[in-house]
């Protein structure tokens, strides 16, 4: 089987020389330019044309090229490439200049992908719908009033309206998945510890992970494999094994598939939504896959778990950000004045929500309360995922309750913008790999296997692109 | 000796409240069912002793040296200045 991708097309492109790089890299700089769907923090161009001009050089010498070289590819704006505008969306750094190159990136960059744009999204991660951002809303691929989701909005809308080949985004809740929802394309999340986080700007580091944005499988399946591995910077990776391309053309190995009760029968959930989803249940059961129906933690659980976590971590991870070595400082008569209005004047309302809820919950009084309980629900969950994967194989999950908001309605609202990410935050407390498909559901399904099973998601989501 | 410290000062954000929408996240931990609240082990994370990265210092280049010090918010006659830090 011969498996669509975006990459192999333009590879073979440009070898057989039908396209030069430089069109290439010029085409896709031309279609950002305008930036439609305030998807650009800042363009690329100069080092883009140059990395072009020099892959165009190598292939009129006749030598060969790799199968990443001359692929132009967008980056959250969360992520170091040395010498470019690295914001996080925020006006604290919205003049800060990455030192030093993400591993994740490097890796890519090594390969000979050219990055040409760092994209949009929630400042420093806070959000669902790119809305948090001082480059102003993102607005979604199918139609401009929805938002574009997020954290990751900026990347999944550039893929899906064919501004870069791939994007990389960063997924700490969903913010891969769900922009990759809103906006019809593919999202991984991989298993945490497989891609390094070494220069991703930390939200929540126990969930923070680098994720691939993609048209194809084929593609998200290159990009995986480019990036992943151990790296003496980012202690919490692991040495994967690369996933072969023959490896996930066939699905031989899914017998058995879970779904979670009360994500489908929650009142949340869009009437389309469940019915699609249920839909997608029977076609799977015709293939001949026997579908479980499993219990699962209430979504308000997962929610409050999800945030209560990862509004501790990014209380922490965000205390350095105090305007001395770098950064928009604003001067005030002392140190500690220097820090408060520094930071008072530059972060979100949202950010600076979620600093005081962590620094609240790891107060003495809350922290017995409400952080340590949390920490031993998390435990609960991922312990309930270790024996959903003695019953099956694969667990599918709608993406979103609902369809994509209008652009204006999150921000009146955090809490239904925190519960509207009950179906991707478990995962994330669990560690997983759950890869977005735009099928299935307006906005797409979760696939989820066991933690280092990528493989097998990737595989059972090419079973899905002809089943469903 | 205990001193109590409000959530503004912790945060170092002026007039910093704590908000409804997230308080309402917290009451479902509070009233939430745990099994078990004396072991974190599903999530660990920990590196191996065996596995540390070495203990030895990577001299940065001079582009890094150079873009760290460009970040700097601000510099006079070739110092880069901060706020006193001794005041109390």
């Amino acid at each position: 089987m011969i498996m669509d991708s975006q990459i192999r097309s333009l590879h073979k492109k440009l070898v057989n020389k039908e396209l030069s790089c430089t069109d290439l890299v010029k085409e896709k700089l031309e279609l950002l330019k305008p930036n439609t769907n305030n998807t650009v923090n800042s363009l690329l161009e100069d080092s883009a044309l140059k990395l072009a001009a020099d892959v165009d050089a190598k292939i009129a010498r006749g030598e060969s090229i790799g199968l990443l070289e001359g692929i132009p590819f967008g980056i959250k704006d969360v992520y170091m490439v040395e010498g470019t505008y690295t914001t996080a969306s925020s006006d604290l750094l919205k003049n800060y200049k990455s030192a030093y190159t993400a591993t994740a990136i490097q890796k890519l960059l090594d390969a000979g992908a050219i990055p040409i744009v760092k994209e949009n999204c929630d400042s420093f991660g806070h959000g669902s719908s790119s809305e948090n951002t001082i480059f102003g809303a993102v607005k979604n691929a199918q139609n401009p009033e929805l938002v574009g989701g997020g954290s990751s909005g900026g990347s999944a809308v550039n893929v899906a309206k064919g501004y870069t080949v791939f994007s990389i985004g960063g997924d700490t809740g969903g913010s891969v998945r769900q922009p990759a929802g809103y906006n019809h394309v593919y999202g991984l999340k991989p298993t945490y510890g497989r891609i390094s986080r070494y220069g991703l700007m930390a939200y929540a580091s126990s969930t923070d992970c680098v994720g691939p944005i993609a048209k194809t499988i084929e593609d998200i399946r290159i990009v995986l494999n480019t990036m992943s591995g151990k790296d003496v910077k980012d202690q919490t990776t692991y040495q994967s094994e690369p996933i072969p391309e023959n490896a996930i053309s066939e699905n031989g190995s899914v017998k058995s598939v879970g779904y979670f009760k009360n994500f489908v029968e929650s009142e949340a959930i869009d009437s389309k939504i469940k019915a699609d989803f249920l839909s997608a249940i029977e076609k799977i059961k015709a293939k001949g896959i026997e579908v479980k129906a499993l219990d699962f933690f209430k979504s308000d659980t997962l929610v409050s778990t999800y945030y209560t976590l990862a509004m501790a971590e990014t209380a922490s991870n965000l205390s350095r950000l105090d305007g001395t070595n770098y950064g928009n400082r604003i001067e005030s008569e002392n140190l500690k004045e220097t820090y408060a209005v520094t930071r008072s004047e530059n972060f979100s309302e949202e950010t600076k929500r979620r600093i005081v809820g962590g620094n609240q919950v790891l107060s003495q009084g809350f922290s017995d309360e409400i952080y340590l309980k949390g920490l031993a629900l998390r435990d609960q969950i991922s312990e309930n995922f270790e024996k959903d994967f003695n019953e099956v194989d694969i667990i599918i999950s709608p993406v979103t309750p609902g369809t994509p908001p209008k652009i204006g309605d999150s921000l009146k609202d955090p809490l239904a913008m925190y519960l509207s990410d009950a179906y991707t935050v478990g995962f994330s407390l669990g560690q997983l790999p759950t890869l977005t498909v735009p099928q299935g559901t307006t906005t797409g399904l979760q696939i989820t296997a066991a933690k280092d099973n990528d493989e097998l998601v990737l595989k059972f989501a090419n079973f899905l692109k002809d089943t469903i | 000796m205990s001193k109590i410290m409000t959530v503004d000062v912790l945060s170092s954000i002026k007039g910093a409240q704590p908000s409804e929408a997230v308080s309402k996240l917290f009451e479902v931990i509070k009233n939430a069912h745990t099994t078990n609240t004396s072991s974190f082990n599903t999530n660990n994370n920990a590196v191996s002793v065996n596995d540390l990265r070495d203990d030895v210092v990577i001299e940065s280049s001079d582009t890094e040296k150079q873009i760290i010090k460009a970040n700097f918010p601000k510099q006079k006659k070739g110092y880069l200045v901060v706020s006193k830090v001794i005041e109390e």
